[in-house]
């Protein structure tokens, strides 16, 4: 199992590596330069000096490999002095300065992780909460009047994309209770009802449209196991459908759901993007959609190295689990 | 697969599947709004007239009118024509690059197919919309950059799937027998692999088309697509949230298309896949 651990890990690097390098291409080598862009998207005459000395300011006017290996210098921290432990850097990486606001990205980002981290959590354990035991309900009673219900509230979660939820969310509060949510974050500890009341409304779309897969998902895994030999045992030997159901059938049945709910998460930090849009969040999506609208190459790359390693290693900790959950699969 | 066995799918497809056939049927009906959209929308898409500005449903407009007094009927029916041009257009060039990459792999193996899945696992580790925002940041925005933005997430997704059937392909005699007569690495991709992942690369087709008519709604919801004043699903809904108070319609038509476009295309892609390939169900 370690050794699994070790070398999955050890995987992950030239992957990472590959997208550390491919964010970096495509931001420098596309036709478009950074800097003349942004001074004729500012409107006004820029002379050739100007342009000259703001690229010299970024950094621009080395030869790309030197950039690239200053941006991964950066990423990997800083070489420890600590020679007890010359891999274990605590320092957080960095990420190097945003073009646009002159500021650290790592703070940057660190102000707007918190609210969308929260909503990705909620709309994650919401997704849960709505396909376990509608998948289930509709598994036993399958091509009832509950099966067909629970599946066409699942294609509709596929078909109704968050962000026109959201807006029907806005709609309804504007128009029934002439009330929409606050757009200030408070942290949950500070005022936990505050956080609520601005939050709860982003997760019910976000949770909805994500639950639809899963539903699908834990809908079709409870059909497979509840056929299972060791399902008729136990119905033979007279337990009660639900403790068979409870004690045999769901603890089987959700392992595949677990790689589904996994893989969403990550893929929410990207639906966040456009969530966080109509809800006027202030996250990483926004912060995303900003960076791109300003040509803050420095911001967009760290925002899509962060997407994708988080996918990465959401991955990985799935597969772990996985394997935890199951004791069938080993990983050698 | 050839003209009579397509059509004796499709003909199996809509008597079998009923939930399948409306899907067949909506995309149909969709296709045909965007290519008569000029003949049969009421009014000029284009056209404002602001004396006629957020007009609520009404006789002369079914669906009101926007801020700009635009007959939100009409851009529904031109915004046909964006999602459609732009699904169909991106999955299939997603597609056909994935299928080539993916059956490239599988008949070259080795080394080839080696560095090919690794560059395609650099490409999963984005979500879908993350790549296609980090395409339109390099880029630019605009119709011919959306198309693009979309692709590009596409290609690993189908490469993979075709992949894993073209690697039974490749085992079969009549790939060797090509290669035995001295068919070119061309000839053998183009003419004997690529027909028989055709099953394969339907589905993945018709699996990413509701993704990408959601995509392009995005990303043109976000101001990162097409720009005004051109007719999109998604842009009509960025438009529509600042009123959403004085006119709640500009979120609910735009938003109701797009939901019925995604539909459509999903229980059709199902279908098909139930049909084409009963494993994978």
């Amino acid at each position: 199992m370690q050794q699994y651990i070790a070398q999955r890990l050890l995987l992950m690097i030239p992957t990472l590596f590959g997208v550390a390098l491919f964010i970096f291409l495509l931001m420098r080598v596309l036709p478009g330069d950074i800097v003349e862009i942004r001074f004729t998207s500012e409107g006004g005459f820029v002379s050739e000096e100007m342009i000259q000395i703001e690229r010299a300011r970024l950094g621009l006017d080395q030869p790309l490999p030197v950039q690239f290996i200053k941006w991964m210098y950066g990423l990997i921290g800083q070489p420890s002095v600590d020679a007890q432990f010359p891999f274990i850097h605590l320092q957080a990486p960095d990420l190097g300065v945003s073009m646009w606001t002159g500021r650290p990205i790592t703070e940057e980002i660190a102000i707007r992780f918190q609210l969308s981290l929260q909503v990705a959590i909620m709309g994650t354990l919401l997704s849960i909460l709505i396909a376990i035991p509608l998948g289930t309900l509709a598994a036993m009673y399958q091509d009832t009047w509950i099966d067909y219900s629970v599946r066409i509230f699942s294609v509709g979660g596929l078909a109704i994309p968050s962000f026109w939820l959201g807006i029907l969310i806005i709609l309804f509060l504007l128009n029934t209770f002439n009330w929409i949510p606050p757009f200030i974050f408070t942290p949950i500890w500070e005022d936990p009802g505050k956080n609520l009341t601005q939050l709860i409304w982003p997760t019910l779309a976000i949770g909805y449209s994500y639950s639809a897969i899963a539903t699908r998902m834990m809908r079709s895994s409870m059909l497979e196991v509840l056929r299972d030999d060791y399902v008729r045992t136990a119905r033979a030997k007279g337990l009660l459908e639900h403790v068979t159901v409870v004690r045999h059938v769901l603890p089987n049945a959700m392992l595949p759901v677990i790689t589904v709910v996994g893989l969403e998460f990550a893929f929410l930090l990207g639906g966040l993007v456009v969530t966080e849009q109509v809800f006027n969040l202030n996250g990483i999506g926004k912060l995303f959609v900003e960076a791109i609208n300003h040509r803050d190459y420095t911001l967009t790359q760290a925002l899509v190295l962060l997407v994708a390693v988080t996918f990465i290693f959401v991955n990985f900790v799935v597969d772990l689990l996985y394997a935890a959950f199951d004791p069938r699969i080993k990983y050698e | 697969m050839n003209d009579t066995s397509a059509w004796s799918t499709l003909k199996h497809l809509l008597l079998e599947k009923p939930l399948g056939a409306i899907g067949f049927y909506l995309i149909v009906l969709m296709i045909l709004s965007a290519l008569l959209a000029n003949f049969i929308s009421p009014y000029n898409p284009l056209k404002t007239n602001f004396g006629n500005a957020l007009q609520g449903p009404n006789f002369f407009h079914w669906m009101g009118t926007d801020t700009f007094g635009r007959d939100i009927f009409s851009r529904l029916l031109h915004g046909a024509q964006t999602a459609m041009l732009i699904g169909f257009s991106t999955s299939l060039l997603g597609s056909i690059l994935g299928a080539l990459l993916g059956v490239m792999g599988a008949y070259f193996g080795g080394k080839v197919d080696l560095i090919l899945q690794r560059v395609l696992d650099v490409f999963m580790a984005f979500p879908i919309i993350i790549m296609a925002l980090a395409v339109v940041a390099a880029m630019g925005t605009g119709t011919f950059n959306l198309i693009i933005a979309i692709a590009i997430p596409i290609i690993p997704r189908v490469a993979r799937v075709v992949r894993s059937s073209a690697l039974a392909v490749r085992q079969t005699t009549y790939v060797e027998a090509a290669t035995a007569l001295g068919s070119s690495h061309s000839r053998v991709i183009l003419r004997h692999m690529m027909p028989n992942v055709m099953a394969p690369f339907l589905i993945m087709i018709t699996a990413q088309l509701g993704q990408a008519i959601v995509l392009e709604a995005s990303l043109n919801f976000i101001g990162l697509g097409v720009a005004e004043p051109t007719p999109a699903w998604g842009l009509m809904l960025r438009s529509a949230i600042d009123f959403a108070e004085s006119a709640p319609w500009m979120g609910i038509f735009p938003g109701l298309a797009i939901s019925i476009a995604v539909f459509a295309f999903n229980v059709f892609g199902d279908s098909l896949r139930d049909v084409l390939d009963p494993k994978l169900g």
